[in-house]
């Protein structure tokens, strides 16, 4: 039985191994360069000169895209928020209300 | 935390350093080579990590205090939205970039992608050292 489990997996795995490097095949394959699309002609032309970075990526994250990049940290903060305030300490922290100490 | 051998000991006081020097070093050129705010701040507060790990979390609390992390995380989001307003007064609209009145250098607009990555930087590191250091001290 449990044998049996063990080989189904093994060609579960093999068959997504296959699939998975022919897909990557074909895509590396078809798009050398990318896909070409006005946006990314316009970014590749204009990008450096107008943000001033050099870092393409970084131009479009912090120059065209930086309002986005504000929700992102704002994301981050409050999940930092939300941690800490499940994960009260509960030794240390001496001035929290009596039920929540543990002797 | 009973058996600490001198060569984690050593090791790992010698790599932090280093490592938050990498954690700036990527915030600094995120614009012109691979890097930036995100994964600048996570190698900061990979040595961070480390020295919890290595030293404990009372000896890495003494170095990074648990008050000034989450000032420094309030300080740095606040900084993200001046910089935001800073387009604002200059007539350029919200984060918009305030370094194309300044005809300084070679390529002058770049210095808003810079302090938006170090301010990124540091909110990422000590927001994720912040969580690490809490969840540290509950183990």
């Amino acid at each position: 039985m449990r044998a049996k489990r063990k080989h189904l997996l093994t060609a579960v795995e093999t068959v997504l191994l296959i699939c998975t490097g022919f897909f990557l095949f074909q895509v590396l394959e078809s798009n050398q360069g990318g896909a070409p699309s006005p946006v990314r002609e316009y970014i590749t032309e204009n990008g450096s000169r107008e943000t001033g970075a050099l870092n393409l990526v970084t131009s479009i994250y912090l120059g065209y895209r930086a309002f986005d990049t504000l929700g992102e940290t704002m994301v981050l903060m409050i999940a930092v928020t939300g941690v800490l305030f499940f994960l009260v300490d509960p030794g240390k922290e001496g001035e929290d209300d009596e039920e929540n100490r543990h002797p | 935390m009973t058996k600490k051998t001198g060569i984690l000991d050593l090791i790992s006081r010698k790599l932090a350093p280093f490592m938050l020097l990498f954690g700036f070093y990527l915030l600094a050129y995120g614009h012109a080579s691979p890097g930036g705010g995100f994964q600048g701040g996570v190698v900061i507060s990979s040595g961070v990590i480390l020295l919890v790990v290595a030293q404990g979390v009372d000896a890495a609390e003494k170095l990074f205090p648990f008050k000034m992390l989450s000032k420094l995380e309030a300080a740095a989001f606040t900084a993200f939205l001046a910089a935001g307003f800073a387009g604002i007064a200059l007539g350029m609209g919200f984060l918009g970039n305030p370094m194309t009145h300044v005809y300084a250098s070679a390529v002058p607009r770049v210095g808003m992608a810079l302090v938006l990555n170090l301010i990124i930087g540091i909110e990422v590191g000590s927001g994720i050292s912040l969580i690490c250091l809490r969840l540290f001290r509950g183990a």
